[in-house]
């Protein structure tokens, strides 16, 4: 998607808002390692992969928040820094800055902030999140789904249909399950539980998808409980 | 038979700095200066601080006059200024004329230092609206702001929430005559928003520009400073005019690495208008029968490694009277350029 600079898209947004929004960004503690000053000299887009296939540049948030252009910084946050495959490729920065960096606070922000860009951003990932967060485990044969990789081919839809099939083919041990990846100890999954929710992960995921975390809330609390632990998370 | 005296032309940095160096040497220098103080554009156009190392630009300055004034190897003509010379390489007999009269002084060499003027934003164009709108101001307007700690509006004596600064006024310029770069003015201007933001923190401060050009240390003691502490606003894209716009101003121009428009309301806009030669400084060429280059600066002969030679033997340049130059470059050619009159004058006594 071409972003379009000149006119200014979020111009119905309060600036208090966006001035809210930018001092969240630099109060940031990582923000003055990571933001020195920017002169435009372009090495950070050169070796941005996102750059080559986007129009996305890592120099324009960079100087955008370095100039504390509030306006412009608001419509990156939405529009631009989802582009962005946190390579950290641009941390070649002469000037010792990472942009990278700058927008994975930028990114954290517009979560907890709960964006409608980053509601939009991170739809596709609901069904990542869940298993992680649920079982534990990363990845899981059955996330194999051909609406969810459009990108991989016909051939993704053939193979999903007996997903069950194709994983007792495999010579290796595979568990005879495609819901989980591999298997994760009680004491493991409990210990997550316990670090998302002290850590406040689970208020993030709430901003941003009520219903994933409505479900992953009924899925800790019964376990926390089962293991003796009295949690709640609201 | 001694040394002749060598004669100065100018009392601004080069010129304190060749007459303090000719006479710690043991040798006379004699030193013509137009106004009734030394100390030179600084000076006269009321610098605050020095550039790079923000300095304070009178402290530093008498720190120059002090060794040459009542010493006994200098001697001072205030309020003067050369007329007319005859005479060659090793025996000058120049005239000096002030508000008395004339007299006589017959040196070996001589070393001009008559500096350079600052670029008159009206001379050709009406440039900016620096004539027509009272918040448009210079360079050397906005210093003499500084030396007084207050920077405010002309138009209504309140402190400005947004100034900028636009480069390259009059340099860098087909259109004016002044190709070359300034030199100086990326600095001064970085210089200049850096005390602006220590002064009025609510202040927001622009610099528009083609390229910034702050080589060396300056880089680092102005350049990243202004940009990472002081949080000047860096944009590449030069202003292409100034309007009114309600009671302030408003200006037009590219965010050329942004790709986009911009026309940002403005309090004060500060021109970073460049060097010229100063009117002393041609008047010497004259008198010398100085060869002058393209831009009307006295034109020196030993290309980068020879910067204080001219045209006519025995006649040194050095500071801004051969080009725009910093002080660096002003005090380190004034250096040179007494070193190489001293050598002359000590060949022409063993020769006689």
């Amino acid at each position: 998607m071409a972003l379009d600079l000149r006119i200014n898209k979020y111009a119905d947004v309060p600036m208090e808002e966006k001035q809210r929004l930018f001092d969240e960004v630099t109060r940031d503690e990582r923000f003055e390692e990571y933001l020195y000053g920017c002169y435009e000299c372009g090495i950070c887009v050169a070796s941005c992969p996102s750059a080559r296939f986007y129009d996305f540049s890592p120099r324009r948030i960079a100087q955008a928040v370095a100039r504390e252009d509030v306006d412009l910084v608001y419509t990156l946050m939405n529009d631009s820094i989802w582009d962005c495959s946190q390579c950290f490729s641009c941390d070649r920065c002469p000037r010792k800055n990472s942009p990278g960096g700058l927008i994975t606070i930028m990114r954290e922000v517009a979560v907890n902030n709960g964006l409608s860009s980053a509601q939009e951003a991170l739809e596709g990932y609901g069904r990542i999140v869940y298993k992680i967060m649920g079982t534990g485990t990363q990845v899981s044969p059955d996330m194999l789904q051909p609406n969810a990789f459009p990108d991989w081919g016909p051939h993704v839809k053939d193979i999903s249909d007996n997903l069950d099939i194709w994983r007792r083919a495999l010579p290796p041990e595979t568990l005879h399950t495609t819901e989980t990846g591999w298997q994760v100890d009680d004491k493991t999954i409990i210990e997550l539980y316990l670090i998302w929710h002290m850590t406040g992960v689970m208020n993030m995921i709430q901003e941003v998808d009520e219903g994933l975390y409505e479900i992953l809330v009924d899925v800790m609390e019964e376990r926390l409980e089962e293991e003796g632990y009295d949690v709640t998370f609201d | 038979m001694a040394e002749k005296p060598i004669l100065i032309i100018g009392g601004g940095p080069a010129g304190l700095e060749a007459a303090r160096s000719i006479a710690d040497l043991g040798y006379q220098a004699v030193l013509v200066e137009k106004r009734e103080r030394l100390g030179g554009t600084p000076d006269e156009a009321h610098y605050a601080k020095l550039t790079p190392d923000l300095r304070d630009a009178p402290k530093a300055m008498q720190e120059m006059i002090d060794p040459v004034t009542n010493n006994p190897n200098v001697k001072i003509h205030f309020g003067s200024t050369v007329t007319s010379a005859s005479g060659s390489a090793g025996n000058f007999d120049v005239t000096i004329k002030n508000s008395k009269g004339s007299t006589t002084e017959n040196v070996g060499a001589v070393i001009v230092a008559t500096g350079f003027q600052h670029f008159d934003p009206g001379r050709e164009t009406q440039q900016y609206g620096y004539y027509e709108h009272d918040d448009v101001l210079t360079l050397v307007d906005l210093e003499k702001m500084l030396t007084e700690h207050k920077v405010v509006r002309p138009s209504n004596g309140q402190p400005p929430k947004s100034l900028c600064f636009i480069q390259c006024v009059g340099s860098r310029d087909r259109q004016i005559g002044n190709e070359y770069c300034s030199k100086v003015c990326c600095g001064i201007a970085s210089k200049g928003a850096i005390e602006v933001r220590q002064l009025l923190p609510d202040c927001k401060v622009y610099i528009f520009y083609i390229d910034m050009r702050m080589y060396g240390y300056w880089e680092n003691e102005i350049y990243w400073p202004a940009q990472e502490k002081y949080k000047v606003n860096y944009v590449k894209g030069i202003v292409t005019e100034v309007v009114k716009k309600g009671d302030g101003l408003m200006i037009k121009g590219e965010d050329t690495t942004l790709g986009r428009p911009m026309e940002i309301p403005m309090d004060i806009v500060v021109l970073s208008v460049g060097m010229e030669p100063s009117a002393g400084t041609r008047e010497m060429a004259k008198v010398f029968g100085l060869q002058l280059n393209k831009y009307n600066f006295i034109e020196t002969t030993g290309g980068p490694l020879d910067t204080v030679t001219t045209t006519v033997e025995g006649v040194y340049a050095c500071g801004a009277s051969t080009g725009p130059a910093d002080l660096e470059d002003s005090v380190s050619s004034a250096g040179l350029a007494a070193m190489k009159a001293i050598s002359l004058v000590r060949k022409a006594a063993q020769a006689a």
